[in-house]
């Protein structure tokens, strides 16, 4: 039988020794408890004894080389009956070899943390009127509450900020009036519009004439809708110049990849948006069938999930409501949206003839984030996308 | 003179001088084979955990001692006391336990090597702060006295470096004022770890410290077995009969490092080639050879007969079990209901 | 027919003496003397050779006094001051405290400690040490901050298989009274309300009790109600007492009167920090004696640790975030 010959611990804080002399040798016959190898520590030359009698099989150990505590020296070759003898014949106490477990330092010495206090990331100590208390914070956890459902609590603590106190009152009068469950659809849409709020939003506004547009669609079957010739519109104006839709992002404005957009879809308690990929890349009769396949999934709730998200903009048709003009609120991820009024037959000044003459007009407007662009681009932009409206052909 | 309440053995005035010797020196050669185990145990890698220490050298001072003593005594050894609890009553598989950090072990682990005794027979594990187990020798006594249980003898162990130590003071000092029976046993093996006894103490002799304390006191030269049992022997009956505190100092030389870690190069050649560094088990092999108390073929059966003791202790231990954290108990306090537990989630 | 906290203390005593045989006392002038505050005045009289004299020894002191716990006695040692203890402290933690735990022999002593400070005494007689006794494990530390809690904790202190640190205030000594002793009490390891509250926790013991009382009765007079949880023993810690009464209110200040660095305190606000993480409508705050040794002059001395005074002024900083 194999029985390993150990190096043993030669002092409380070592944690290897170097051979300096081999007493023994391979092939040798030995008995227990002799010595068989000298070790040098920083402390002492010390000597490693044979655990049993046997004959050195060989030893992996090598003179002037340094082994951990624990590391195997050689191995002896015993009989079965001495080894049980000597209750060798457990799992030694030996811990595994520590070898292996020394930590390396970095090589120029150099850790990679550097200690510093300079900018905590998270504020140690907040107040103020926005501070929410670590009870706060459970109790609106516990309610399923976010800060925006705070917006109206008045505040009696340091710096205006809403203390328990307050908050339980405001629950409580809360719970005084009646209240119905919101749908899940509602919360997720409420949650997006607030976030989206975060941001300094800005909207512009042009008028459309949609008589061309008319026309041309009345020969296309099947018909593109008003709101789709707006979407191919803006996803050519954005293949021109796709910096609008840019994202900002600390002080980088991230550039769009693909220009896909998204139109919105009204469904039972809130909005979908399904997206059209690559909308600058396809024609209006490709955008119309893949439009109205999406309508219809939309309405079905089958969206799968590549059709929605991911979109640089999105165009919403107010109109179908029969409202004139509306600042739209983009999607939390998006600069901009597009939206789209009712068409209204209007009297317009005609130059040449010198008269008021009917024409089919729609308001167009742009809700924009305003720390991604001004009044002025997002009005150049509303511009070229009315330009290529008017001139449907081209779409 | 007193009643004593507690079941004891013969006393050892009533055994053969020859009988007291013998067995005195088995205790001595036992001591040294298993110390001789331990340091080779240490030195094959991975069978012991933590230090070792040795009693090479003392083995006469301090089976004298633990042999003097009857069982209902209490005894506090100390690091280099193998011999002594032997004598006391100490198992052999218990020390082999206790090293070789077995569950079944006296202190199951909790503490180890020296670390250990059985309180329930009078045998006190010690504590690492030399010194601090003669107080607790003496409040057993005291205890005993409250009781009314007379006629025992309380011993305790020391160095001379311990000599050093507060806690050795304040505790003599105790037991005189108190007038306990106790048997104090310095072994001055002139160094404590590397520190030579010139840089321990200023006085001539640590036997001047009993004038201060108002003991009596007894030397003895620690190398010569036949002398201790004797000092030991009396010391013993007078703490006995009339109850104040016997100090014994023995001068011998300590034949093994302060810990098997230690090579112990500081140490004077010139005191090892002295008398003071006579081997107490040869001068003992001697003396009883030349007594006809023991012969050869005796001296070589007792070797084998202890060799096979320890082996057979050694190979039963390592068979068993080591402690197991996940079946320990982590309580420090016997009342439950105010133990704090681990205080993690 | 009214008694102070330390008569009460000297009457638990002289109740253990009665009743158990086990009992004896062992310190400094505690014999003829009586003691060097009287608590143990004529208990050598009426029990003798239980109430004996040792040598300036606390080493020696504590060590016998383990050895005779070993042999079945239950002795109660007197520390004339908490301060001295130290020169037992190794036999309190690393002899009495490990007993149990490496040998299954119980160590039922007690050490009675007169601690924390009164005008004048200076560095070296006004310590508050419980923090580091309660670091070992296998002690119970005891601080009772009532006349009633002196005498029965002690009485069970006694009782208690295991090794307990008594700590006693010097100043509660004479200054605290009451009409009687109990009857009954809340057992070791309970915390107690000493005053129900509703808007502040104040987590606090012994003297500290007392001057937190007095804190609270000034904020009231403001439209503040503090709840005052008085923790009676420091180890074992009553944590579900103290979470629920920061349950109940959301803020908590601890007051100790010793030095912060590791002290009660901090193990208070540890504590709850993990357990009531949620719970917390402000950060917790804790206030401790100055971070120097306890001063000698009267001034220096009333300005080093805390008083009804500052705990009120920190409670309304707290109350009013």
């Amino acid at each position: 039988m194999q029985v390993p010959i150990i190096m043993p611990q030669l002092g409380e804080s070592i944690a290897e020794a170097r051979i300096v002399n081999f007493l023994t040798q391979s092939g040798e016959s030995i008995a227990a408890d002799q010595n068989l190898i000298e070790v040098e520590t920083d402390k002492a030359t010390m000597t490693v004894t044979a655990p049993c009698a046997g004959k050195i099989e060989k030893f992996a150990a090598q003179l002037d080389e340094s082994y951990a505590v624990g590391a195997i020296l050689g191995y002896i070759e015993a009989t079965k009956e001495e080894v049980a003898r000597l209750g060798l014949d457990i799992p030694s106490l030996a811990k595994t070899s520590d070898t292996d477990r020394t930590v390396k330092a970095d090589s120029n010495g150099r850790s990679r943390v550097q200690p510093t206090v300079r900018g905590l990331p998270v504020p140690a100590n907040a107040t103020g009127a926005s501070y929410l208390s670590p009870r706060l914070k459970a109790r609106m956890g516990e309610l399923g509450l976010s800060a925006a459902d705070l917006a109206g609590v008045a505040g009696s603590g340091a710096a205006g900020r809403v203390t328990i106190e307050d908050f339980e009152k405001f629950i409580a009068t809360l719970e005084k009036h009646k209240m119905s469950a919101a749908s899940s659809m509602r919360v997720a849409v409420a949650d997006a519009m607030r976030r989206s709020w975060t941001r300094p939003l800005a909207t512009v506004g042009l008028p459309v004439q949609l008589d061309a547009l008319l026309a041309h669609r009345k020969k296309l079957d099947p018909k593109p809708g008003p709101a789709l010739y707006a979407l191919r519109a803006m996803a050519m104006a954005l293949s021109e110049n796709s910096a609008p839709a840019g994202r900002l992002v600390g002080n980088k404005i991230v550039h769009p990849g693909s220009i896909d957009v998204g139109f919105a879809v009204e469904a039972e308690d809130g909005v979908l948006v399904p997206v059209i990929r690559h909308a600058d890349q396809k024609g209006l009769r490709d955008l119309t069938e893949r439009y109205n396949e999406l309508v219809e999934l939309a309405r079905q709730r089958k969206l799968p999930t590549d059709a929605t998200g991911g979109s640089i903009a999105t165009v919403t048709n107010y109109g179908t409501f029969g409202l004139t003009w509306a600042t739209p609120i983009p999607l939390p991820e998006q600069t901009l949206v597009l939206g789209m009024g009712a068409g209204r037959r209007q009297p317009h000044w005609d130059e040449k003839q010198r008269q008021f003459v009917p024409i089919m007009e729609a308001l167009l407007t742009i809700s924009f984030d305003h720390r991604v662009l001004d009044g002025g681009a997002a009005g150049r932009l509303l511009q070229r996308i009315l330009s290529l409206m008017q001139q449907p052909e081209r779409l | 003179m007193f009643q004593t309440a507690l079941d004891t053995k013969p006393s050892q005035e009533t055994k053969s001088a020859r009988d007291i010797h013998l067995s005195a020196f088995r205790y001595m050669m036992l001591a040294r084979v298993l110390d001789d185990k331990f340091a080779a145990l240490y030195r094959a890698g991975g069978k012991i955990h933590g230090g070792v220490f040795l009693g090479r050298g003392q083995e006469g001072l301090s089976a004298a001692i633990g042999i003097s003593l009857q069982k209902g005594d209490v005894f506090a050894p100390l690091i280099r006391d193998a011999a002594g609890r032997l004598a006391f009553g100490e198992t052999v598989l218990d020390s082999v336990r206790t090293y070789l950090g077995s569950a079944h072990g006296p202190m199951r682990g909790r503490d180890g090597n020296v670390h250990r005794g059985n309180v329930q027979e009078g045998l006190l594990p010690m504590i690492s702060h030399l010194g601090a187990m003669i107080s607790v020798v003496n409040g057993i006594l005291l205890a005993r006295r409250f009781q009314k249980k007379f006629g025992t003898v309380g011993a305790a162990c020391i160095g001379d470096g311990a000599t050093s130590t507060g806690s050795f003071h304040e505790a003599v000092n105790q037991a005189a004022v108190e007038k306990l029976p106790l048997v104090l046993v310095i072994a001055d093996n002139q160094y404590a770890y590397s520190t030579p006894t010139s840089r321990q103490f200023a006085c001539d002799s640590l036997a001047h410290k009993a004038a201060g304390y108002g003991v009596d006191v007894q030397t003895v030269d620690g190398t010569d077995f036949s002398a201790c049992l004797k000092v030991a022997g009396e010391a013993v009956s007078r703490a006995r009969r009339e109850g104040g505190p016997q100090m014994i100092v023995a001068r011998l030389l300590r034949l093994c490092g302060h810990g098997e870690h230690d090579v112990a190069e500081y140490v004077d050649p010139e005191l090892k080639k002295s008398p003071l560094g006579r081997d107490c088990l040869n001068v003992a092999q001697d003396f009883l050879i030349q007594k006809n108390w023991l012969d050869e073929p005796q001296l070589a059966a007792m070797k084998d007969e202890i060799a096979h003791e320890i082996e057979t202790a050694v190979a039963q231990a390592q068979r068993e079990p080591a402690p197991d954290p996940f079946a320990e108990e982590w309580r420090a306090l016997v009342s439950g209901h105010l133990s704090e537990g681990t205080m993690e989630p | 027919m009214s008694l102070t906290y330390l008569e009460a203390i000297r009457e638990a005593q002289a109740r253990a003496l009665r009743d158990d045989p086990r009992v004896f006392i062992y310190g400094q002038d505690v014999g003829a003397f009586g003691g060097a505050f009287k608590a143990t005045k004529n208990l050598a009289m009426e029990f003798p050779g239980r109430v004996l004299d040792s040598p300036i020894s606390e080493d020696a002191m504590v060590g016998m006094a383990v050895g005779a716990a070993i042999e079945g006695m239950r002795p109660i040692v007197e520390m004339q001051f908490a301060d001295f203890s130290l020169v037992g402290f190794n036999q309190i933690v690393n002899q009495a405290a490990t007993l149990y735990w490496r040998t299954n022999v119980p160590c039922p002593i007690t050490v009675r400690l007169p601690f924390g400070g009164t005008s004048g005494s200076g560095p070296f007689h006004s310590q508050c040490i419980e923090a580091i006794y309660a670091h070992y494990p296998g002690l119970i530390v005891l601080t009772p901050a009532t006349v009633e809690d002196a005498y029965s904790m002690l009485l069970e202190a006694v009782a208690l298989d295991d090794p307990v640190i008594f700590c006693e205030h010097k100043f509660l000594y004479r200054h605290l009274k009451a009409e009687k002793l109990p009857d009954e009490a809340l057992p070791v390891g309970k915390a107690r309300i000493a005053r129900e509250g509703r808007d502040l926790t104040v987590v606090t013991y012994s003297a500290m009790v007392h001057e937190a009382l007095e804190a609270a009765n000034e904020l009231s007079t403001e439209g503040w109600e503090i709840e005052i949880v008085d923790l009676r023993s420091v180890k074992p810690l009553d944590t579900d007492t103290v979470v629920a009464s920061v349950a109940r209110t959301g803020k908590l200040l601890c007051v100790g009167e010793a030095w912060p660095w590791g002290g009660v305190t901090a193990e208070i606000i540890s504590r709850v920090s993990v357990e009531g993480f949620g719970l917390l409508d402000a950060p917790p705050q804790r206030l401790n004696a100055k971070d120097t040794p306890v001063p000698y002059h009267h001034n220096l001395w009333a300005a080093h640790r805390p008083t009804a005074r500052s705990i009120a002024t920190t409670a309304r900083n707290l109350l009013r975030q």
